[in-house]
């Protein structure tokens, strides 16, 4: 991260923004050409240099992404699924092999087959219906179930726009620090897998003396097995716009900024239609209400980097800087987005506002569980009979969750990957274990993370799975740290090779790199990997056991 | 004692918000955690991890390894440095770099001084576990640059270089591409360094900790007999360098860390431009012109030729037929010889130097203002500022150092006032560019005070406390009309009004300036009026403020601290003054002239009318550099004598009668004094080059053979007779100078002055000065029939006439001097990019290559003069500042035709 191109970036403000920029100009043939990146440095004072390093990270962008036209799902849903094969071949027919890309989970892990074509995803059966489709006369028939189990937070419908946004106009009449400290009583966590205490965040952007502030929803929901922030943004989006209005107005920031994964169009389209209806309704701009606070959204689609997920890369990839993590301190809080105090929040926890506000902190608070409160969403995957997105108030058993809404395993299933790739692999052993809240997974040696749930079959090859971890991470390495860069990357080698020849692993080397990845790098990518990949040596110790070399 | 936290166990004392990394050093030295990414010039970055350490609340609790480098203490916090576990994983960290880093180290050029190899010996790397896999090792070296190479096998991606280049230099051509494993250094769009947009610093190759960057004089190899720490010879940022040498030559040069001054950064000339000092074009022997050919002479023949001629002269014609140019490339102490030389040994005040040429004006306008012609602030201020305002100046070219502290203030966005009729590197950047025609500074200075003034900005109780002159001053400035300023100068009177605005509302501001303010005829001017900014606004005499000229020449500001100039002596005491006269003779125990003495600009006058027979010039190419060609050759045809002490055959020593050979830089002691005020030392880093004596040598020699008992050249006894006489040098010693100098003025004690007029100035009060704008005779006499304005300026690559860079791998850099002219003009004179353009003005004409920029406004042109093949001073003119004499070199009416001549060659 480069506080100069921070700076160079943000004297555009957001109207004209260099990462918009380079996705625009890539937009014809899948990549910028160097005469365009050319213009657009001198125009931001940027070397040349940075724009090209930017544009080589993202998959949408980088010189290897020409002339692609459609993408198969790659993540981890559609994998254990095992659909994706069949899809290809389907696709073939269509399309050569170097019009066929790949995309890391397109949020349809509730009935797999998923690919993106000419601006929008398919799945399930919408492969079957190709000719329609690439005939720009169909769309996509994807279905899943909502349900909840406890109190509706999130999945509760909220009516008409104008009444609903009465919460909003109500607290604009209040002192946001009344409202901070509702947020406070409220005892809201971060939904995007760490769980730090949400008014912690605002006070602290709120407490910056610069005049500008973002308050930036990390709509870049990359963990492979969720699509809970998918299914807000498309079934919900109000519910987001007001807890980011309502954020903007507790900490005196001036504009909203949504980044939404590329590999999300139709999310894109929901919200940006949600931020039209509030302009109809006047509640953006200058002066909203007469209350003196003003607020504007600004929507950037992403490009294809799991890495921007991160809040600290987010940030960079906003400015158009390379997406690689920074260091804290400084927080976001202090210097952010364009060097500027920002909150960095994501979807869920964010949408979880209108509620709090509407009904108080206490209110919230005496839902779930004393440290995890309120509800969380949990998104199954396809092996579920029911799959879908559920709600459950923090505590509620896993089982519950697995039984009463996704009515049980379709299959047999040997393990869950819960709370995304950097999730803990959870044996159905351990299910009576657990309970929905950070602390019962933690305590556990798992993680709640964003409640994902991606199921392993019975006869699914672990040693597969581990393999497709350290490849993913791999691949969506940043590449500034030493140990995640190098590591995941020495890591895939090696099961690669001991799942495809005769070469045994060494158990003491992968301690060590699984040792390195988790307490030397610099954000939870590398740092999280092992922690799925000791739970499948733990508890799968039996199936993994010929990989190894004898002790 | 404050806050506290442990290190091992042991309770240590800390610095508020300080790193573990820093607080651990602190305490145990710069070694005692291993890192890889971290660099002393470099923001923080956290990628190598090796410097983790283990961290735990209470004593032997739970620890957490935390990268050092950026993770703040916690107050009562436990840190382990060497815990098992944090031993193992940078032993871990390190093993997996490995796997992608060629195993060559005892053929790599970095042997025995490369970071990864001392870094895994310290952490015990034995074996490489890891089966192969994808590396990085096919990369091959790209040497198509002159000075710079990359070889990213080496490279272990710690982002150092791509820092360096962007915290440091602010070029942005390094960066990484590419994500994960595959990452990878790029030069802009993954270019060679020559093809590149490199400046060349070399900031990358010193901030490399292998050799995966590095310059073909392999800087950062350990083969050298010894190192020398002296000062750049180029400009008057004074960067302090350290010289490798083996078996007697210099073979690279990098710049210290712990320099107060460059702090581990330099230029291209400073860390690459040195291989003119063994040139074979060095002047080896003393030539005595005889049939009208310069032919090789002993020294003694050439002294006794001088000496003859010159009490010749000096007995026929009297002293004042005589007269003494110095060199602000030379040392203080080769300055003060001269001076004393032409005073006391020919005893004529015709002695004057090249700031006559660029900040004359300054040290005249400075004076009058504040009654001290030096920068009144250090370069270091510039951490404490809130805004700057830069006039007339290119400092990204021509003080690339403070040029490179000036860019990243204006890139962090703070307000930043670039006044210049060029669109610069920094104008780029900044705030507010106020691109004024050129010779209307006194208008544009006008327009901001002004401003000041009716926005009721200015600080009354500084001015009631400690100006004076300022309510007829504020009278003058209210009477001008705004509107015909705006079409003066041909800037927006809102525009100026917002810079105006900004430089009063900030609580600190500094102004720079440079020759665009002095090398006009209102010059001394213009000075006066930005220390009127100064003065209105209140920014003098604390930190982060004042008025700081960018010296041009490395010693500029010590030829005149030593008294080059005919009205002032060494320590700037009026020699026309008895009592001061009286006090000279005393300290040179011999007569010393009263009389007035001659300006350069005089001087010539003075020679091509046959009352000048004589001149003496140290190291100075009158005939390319200054302006108006033909009446320079003129004067140096009129004279009966020219001695001309030089390292190169310059255009002037064609006219030579004797040319002696003088020692570079690199092969002398003494001192030079930078821009701000910075007495360094500059130490001999190998034998002079055979053949040649260094300057002040030559002086000394001289001033023996015509009878004055003067001592060899010696850096420390000069010093101490200078200390003698100049006031401000009072506590100046060779051996109390240290590593990083002193700036004057230095006290009997030894303590030195980072800001002048913090409580008084010099003068007492500081004095407001009003002037009308004038336009400049050049333009009223010749602006009909020459409508177009050139004026002239500096490129990054090369030094002034190009003496020195032309003979180093600069020329592969940048090969000619190119015309700047706007699209609109070339269109009008069917001129396409590379022709060749005639520019002509009432004293000749010139060609030069076109090179189409909106860089300057239509009816501007500008280019430089660093090569003799163009010779542009035949163009300009004899205009010079109405007070200091400083020739008029950045406004020059000209025409301009696409060449019929012999040059019609496209580029």
């Amino acid at each position: 991260m480069s506080k100069n191109l921070s700076e160079l970036s943000g004297r555009k403000g957001l109207d004209k923004n260099l990462f918009e920029e380079l996705g625009r100009v890539a937009a014809a043939t899948g990549t910028p050409s160097l005469e365009d990146l050319d213009k657009i440095r001198d125009e931001f004072l940027m070397g040349k240099s940075n724009v090209y390093g930017s544009v080589s990270f993202y998959d949408f962008l980088r010189p290897e992404n020409q002339g692609k036209k459609v993408y198969v799902c790659n993540g981890s849903a559609c994998r254990t699924a095992g659909t994706q094969e069949a899809l290809t071949a389907k696709l073939r027919k269509h399309f050569s092999t170097q019009e066929i890309g790949e995309m890391c989970c397109l949020g349809r892990c509730h009935e797999n087959s998923a690919f993106h074509t000419m601006g929008h995803n398919y799945s399930g059966r919408d492969a079957d219906n190709l000719d329609t489709i690439l005939e720009k006369k169909g769309t996509t028939a994807e279905k899943y179930q909502v349900g909840n189990t406890g109190t509706p937070v999130l999945t509760a419908p909220y009516g008409p726009v104008d009444t609903y946004y009465s919460v909003f106009r109500e607290a604009l009449k209040k002192d946001p620090l009344q409202l901070l400290a509702e947020l406070k009583d409220s005892g809201l966590r971060g939904r995007g897998g760490a769980g730090f205490p949400m008014a912690f965040k605002l006070e602290s952007c709120r407490n910056a003396s610069d005049p500008l502030k973002f308050i930036v929803c990390n709509a870049d929901e990359g963990d492979p097995g969720a699509y809970s922030d998918r299914y807000i943004m498309e079934e919900r989006p109000h519910a987001l716009l007001m807890g980011m209005l309502l954020a903007g107005y507790i900490t005196g920031a001036r504009y909203g900024v949504v980044y939404i994964r590329g590999e999300y169009p139709e999310s894109v389209e929901t919200i940006n239609a949600a931020i039209e209806a509030l302009q109809a309704l006047k509640l953006l701009g200058e002066n909203i209400d007469g209350s003196g606070f003003s607020f504007d959204f600004k929507v950037i689609k992403a490009q294809g980097a799991y890495i921007c997920g991160e809040e600290t890369a987010l940030l960079s990839s906003i400015e158009g800087q390379r997406p690689e993590v920074r260091v804290r301190p400084p927080y976001p809080t202090q210097q952010g987005l364009f060097n500027k105090p920002t909150v960095v929040n994501n979807v869920e926890t964010l949408a979880n506002l209108p509620y709090i506000l509407q009904y108080g902190g206490n209110a919230y608070a005496a839902i779930g569980t004393a440290r995890s409160t309120g509800t969380k969403l949990i998104s199954l995957d396809g092996h579920f009979n029911k799959p879908g997105i559920y709600e459950a108030d923090m505590g509620t058993p896993l089982r519950k969750v697995i039984d009463d809404c996704g009515g049980g395993f379709r299959v047999p299933v040997k393990a869950m990957h819960i709370g995304g790739p950097l999730g803990g692999l959870v044996p159905v052993s351990c299910i009576d274990q657990l309970t929905i809240d950070f602390d019962s997974f933690a305590r556990e040696g798992f993680l709640l993370g964003h409640a994902s749930v991606v199921c392993i079959p019975e006869e699914y090859p672990l040693i597969d799975y581990l393999e497709h971890l350290f490849r993913f991470t791999a691949h969506e390495s940043c590449g500034k740290c030493f140990p995640c860069r190098i590591g995941s990357t020495r890591g895939y080698e090696m099961i690669e090779k001991a799942r495809n020849s005769d070469y045994k692993l060494d158990r003491t080397l992968l301690n060590d790199l699984l040792e390195t990845l988790e307490s030397g790098s610099l954000c939870a990518l590398g740092g999280g990997l092992p922690l799925p990949v000791k739970n499948a040596l733990k508890y799968f110790e039996a199936e993994l056991n010929p990989y190894f070399s004898k002790p | 004692m404050g806050k506290t936290a442990y290190i091992n166990d042991k309770l240590y004392s800390l610095q508020e918000g300080e790193t573990i990394l820093n607080f651990v050093r602190r305490h145990y030295g710069k070694d005692f955690v291993p890192t890889l990414c971290d660099a002393p010039n470099l923001d923080p970055y956290g990628a190598c991890r090796v410097c983790s350490v283990d961290v735990a609340l209470v004593k032997d609790g739970p620890a957490k390894a935390q990268a050092s480098c950026h993770t703040p203490v916690m107050p009562g916090s436990y840190i382990y440095t060497d815990s098992e576990r944090i031993q193992r994983l940078r032993r871990n960290i390190v093993e997996l770099v490995l796997t992608d880093h060629p195993l060559d180290c005892l053929t790599c050029e970095v042997n025995n001084n490369c970071e990864l190899q001392t870094v895994a010996a310290r952490v015990g790397i034995r074996d490489v576990r890891y089966p192969a896999g994808k590396n990085h090792l096919h990369y091959e070296k790209d040497k198509s640059h002159p000075y710079m190479t990359s070889d990213f096998s080496k490279c272990i991606n710690c982002a150092r270089c791509v820092r360096a280049c962007d915290e440091v230099q602010g070029e942005l051509v390094l960066s990484m591409a590419g994500r994960g494993f595959d990452s990878h250094i790029i030069k802009s769009f993954n270019n060679t360094f020559f093809e590149s947009d490199c400046v060349s610093c070399g900031a990358c190759a010193q901030a490399c900790p292998t050799s995966a960057i590095s310059d073909v004089f392999e800087s950062k190899s350990v083969v050298a007999d010894k190192k020398v720490r002296t000062i750049c010879t180029y400009c008057g940022v004074g960067c302090n360098l350290e010289v490798a040498v083996v078996n007697g030559k210099v073979k690279s040069i990098q710049a210290p860390y712990d320099a107060e001054v460059n702090q581990g950064h330099t230029c291209l000339k400073g860390r690459f431009a040195f291989s003119f000092y063994n040139h074979p074009d060095r002047l080896r022997t003393p030539q005595i012109r005889r049939n009208g050919k310069l032919e090789p002479a002993t020294w003694d023949e050439a002294y006794d030729y001088i000496a003859g001629r010159l009490s010749d002269i000096k007995a026929r014609f009297g002293p004042d037929a005589i007269a003494g140019i110095s060199s602000a490339r030379c040392t203080n102490e080769e300055n003060y010889l001269m001076q004393k030389f032409i005073r006391a040994v020919i005893g004529t005040n015709n002695i004057d130097a090249c700031a006559r040429v660029c900040h004359s004006p300054t040290a005249l306008g400075m004076q009058r203002a504040f009654g001290t012609g030096a920068a009144t602030n250090s370069i270091v201020d510039l951490k404490y500022t809130d805004c700057i305002m830069v006039i007339g100046a290119n400092p990204t070219d021509a003080h690339p150092v403070t040029g490179a502290k000036l860019k990243q203030f204006a890139m962090k966005g703070k307000p930043t006032i670039v006044i210049d009729p060029r669109r610069t590197e920094l104008a780029r950047y900044a705030t507010h560019h106020l691109q004024l025609r050129p010779g209307t500074n006194v208008a544009m200075m006008n327009m901001l005070l002004y401003y000041i003034i009716t926005e009721g900005l200015e600080a009354k109780e500084f001015i009631e406390q400690r100006t004076e002159g300022y309510e007829s001053f504020k009278e003058q400035i209210l009477k001008l009309k705004m509107e015909e300023l705006e079409r003066i100068t041909g800037v927006d009177r809102h525009l100026a009004r917002a810079a105006a605005i900004d430089y009063a509302k900030a609580p600190n501001a500094m102004s720079f300036h440079g020759l665009g303010v002095t090398e006009h005829s209102q010059g001394s001017y213009t000075v006066m009026l930005i220390s009127d900014l100064a003065m209105i606004t209140g920014n003098i005499g604390r930190r982060g403020v004042g008025v700081n000229p960018l010296r041009g020449q490395n010693n500029v500001q010590g030829a005149a601290d030593m008294g080059c100039q005919p009205h002032q002596g060494a320590g700037y005491l009026n020699s026309y003054d008895p009592e001061i006269n009286r006090m000279y003779e005393e300290f040179y125990k011999v007569k010393i002239p009263m009389g007035k003495g001659l300006k350069i600009p005089e001087m010539y006058d003075a020679s091509i009318e046959g009352k000048l027979k004589a001149m003496w010039l140290m190291g100075e190419d009158l005939v390319q550099t200054d302006p108006n060609t033909n009446l320079v050759v003129k004067a140096m045809q009129s004279l009966d004598l020219l001695v001309v002490q030089e390292i190169f055959h310059t255009e002037t020593c064609n006219y030579a009668h004797v040319v002696l050979p003088a020692s570079s830089f690199l092969e002398k002691d003494g001192t030079f004094t930078n821009g701000e005020r910075r007495i360094q030392k500059v130490q001999a880093v190998v034998e002079p080059l055979e053949g040649t004596k260094p300057d002040g040598q030559i002086m000394a020699d001289i001033m023996n053979r015509m009878g004055y008992p003067q001592g060899d050249y010696r850096a420390d006894t000069l010093l101490q007779e200078i200390s003698g006489i100049v006031p401000f040098f009072a506590g100046v010693s060779w051996e109390n100078l240290g590593d990083n100098g002193k700036q004057w003025p230095v006290l009997a004690d030894g303590s030195d002055t980072e800001i002048l007029h913090t409580e008084s100035f010099k003068r007492g009060k500081g004095l407001f000065h009003y002037f009308d704008w004038k336009e400049t005779e050049e333009i009223v006499k010749n602006g009909r029939e020459y409508p177009y304005i050139i004026t002239t300026n500096r490129e990054l690559e090369h030094y002034n006439a190009g003496t020195m860079t032309r003979r180093t791998g600069n020329v592969k850099i940048l090969t000619e001097d190119v015309l700047m002219i706007h699209p609109a003009d070339a269109e009008k004179h069917f001129i396409e990019e590379g022709d060749m353009v005639c520019v002509e003005s009432p004293r000749g004409k010139v060609d030069i290559k076109a090179r189409i920029t909106d860089e300057v406004k239509p009816g501007v042109l500008s280019t430089t003069f660093h090569f003799p093949e163009v010779l542009l001073n035949i163009i300009t003119s004899s205009e010079r500042d109405s007070e200091a004499m400083c020739p008029e070199y950045k406004v020059v009416a000209v025409n301009i035709r696409k060449s019929k001549g012999k040059y019609k060659v496209k580029a």
